[in-house]
């Protein structure tokens, strides 16, 4: 089944990194997405999790970094008003 | 407002969601001046399969290793200096002639990150999602992976507690070659389940 040494056309991670995003407006929803977590969330990433599983259930047709996109816009609307100074 | 020659494509849809969100969010001095960059920076240059590749070349040389590894996979990994979110409860499946395991995520897309990076498109698509679950030998095989008969397979669908990684067999022949030369040969899919090394 396996042919050992012949892997060429397999994902070798060689180089660690790849090009992760397809567009930069992904990159930065990700990044916000880790932001509000850092930030607002102590950390706590379940949350952020929950509103993405309720997000893809809701579309599943829909592409990942869209519901990723929802996902952050419906936990930002959990947030208080103001933060906490 | 003013007129110039030069104008940018217009956004698209979620374009201008994202962009409502980072003004919102930084407004309220949730992000950090160069935390994004900084974040993708690490996920493009950093946080990658080259990092499941050394734990399992280290698996492959070190059965003392391998043992801590499939006991207690994220202190095994935190070993070699990887972990952090999305990392914090790993298990790690080992794959041997008769029992061939791959992970995926029915809701959400968990992926171990720390070891991983960011997954690829297809394991956030739907139909993986979908299909991994109902008819794995059949979507391994469309995926490049047929799998004899007699050999189980074993799905693991990830959750909030815990994140899985395939722990894939030493290629045959390969008996001289250093753990360097062993990362060498580990392929990001063989660590998700999708193919053999």
């Amino acid at each position: 089944m396996s042919t050992p040494l012949s892997l060429s056309g397999l994902d070798l991670p060689r180089r660690n990194g790849e090009l992760v995003f397809d567009a930069p407006w992904q990159s930065t929803v990700f990044g916000l997405a880790a932001a509000v977590i850092d930030n607002a969330f102590g950390g706590d990433r379940e949350p952020f999790r929950q509103q993405l599983v309720k997000a893809i259930a809701a579309e599943p047709g829909r592409p990942y970094w869209e519901s990723w996109t929802a996902a952050l816009e419906a936990l930002v609307e959990t947030l208080p008003e103001r933060p906490v100074p | 407002m003013s007129e110039s020659g030069h104008h940018p494509a217009p956004l698209s849809p979620v374009e201008r969601r994202v962009a409502a969100l980072e003004a919102l969010l930084t407004e309220r001095g949730l992000v950090p001046e160069g935390f994004i960059e900084e974040i993708t920076r690490r996920y493009e240059s950093e946080i990658g399969p080259l990092n499941g590749a050394k734990v399992v070349a280290r698996a492959w040389v070190d059965p003392g290793y391998k043992e801590r590894l499939l006991t207690d996979g994220t202190a095994a990994i935190a070993e070699l200096g990887f972990g952090g979110p999305e990392g914090d409860h790993m298990v790690v499946v080992e794959n041997t002639p008769a029992v061939h395991n791959v992970i995926v995520c029915t809701l959400c897309s968990c992926y171990p990150w720390p070891v991983l990076g960011l997954p690829p498109s297809w394991y956030k698509d739907p139909p993986y999602r979908a299909r991994m679950v109902r008819e794995p030998r059949t979507l391994l095989a469309e995926m490049g992976c047929p799998l004899p008969g007699d050999v189980e397979i074993r799905v693991w669908d990830s959750s909030a507690e815990v994140r899985y990684l395939v722990l894939p067999q030493r290629p045959a022949g390969t008996a001289g070659m250093t753990e360097a030369e062993l990362a060498g040969l580990v392929t990001r899919d063989s660590m998700i389940g999708v193919a053999r090394l």
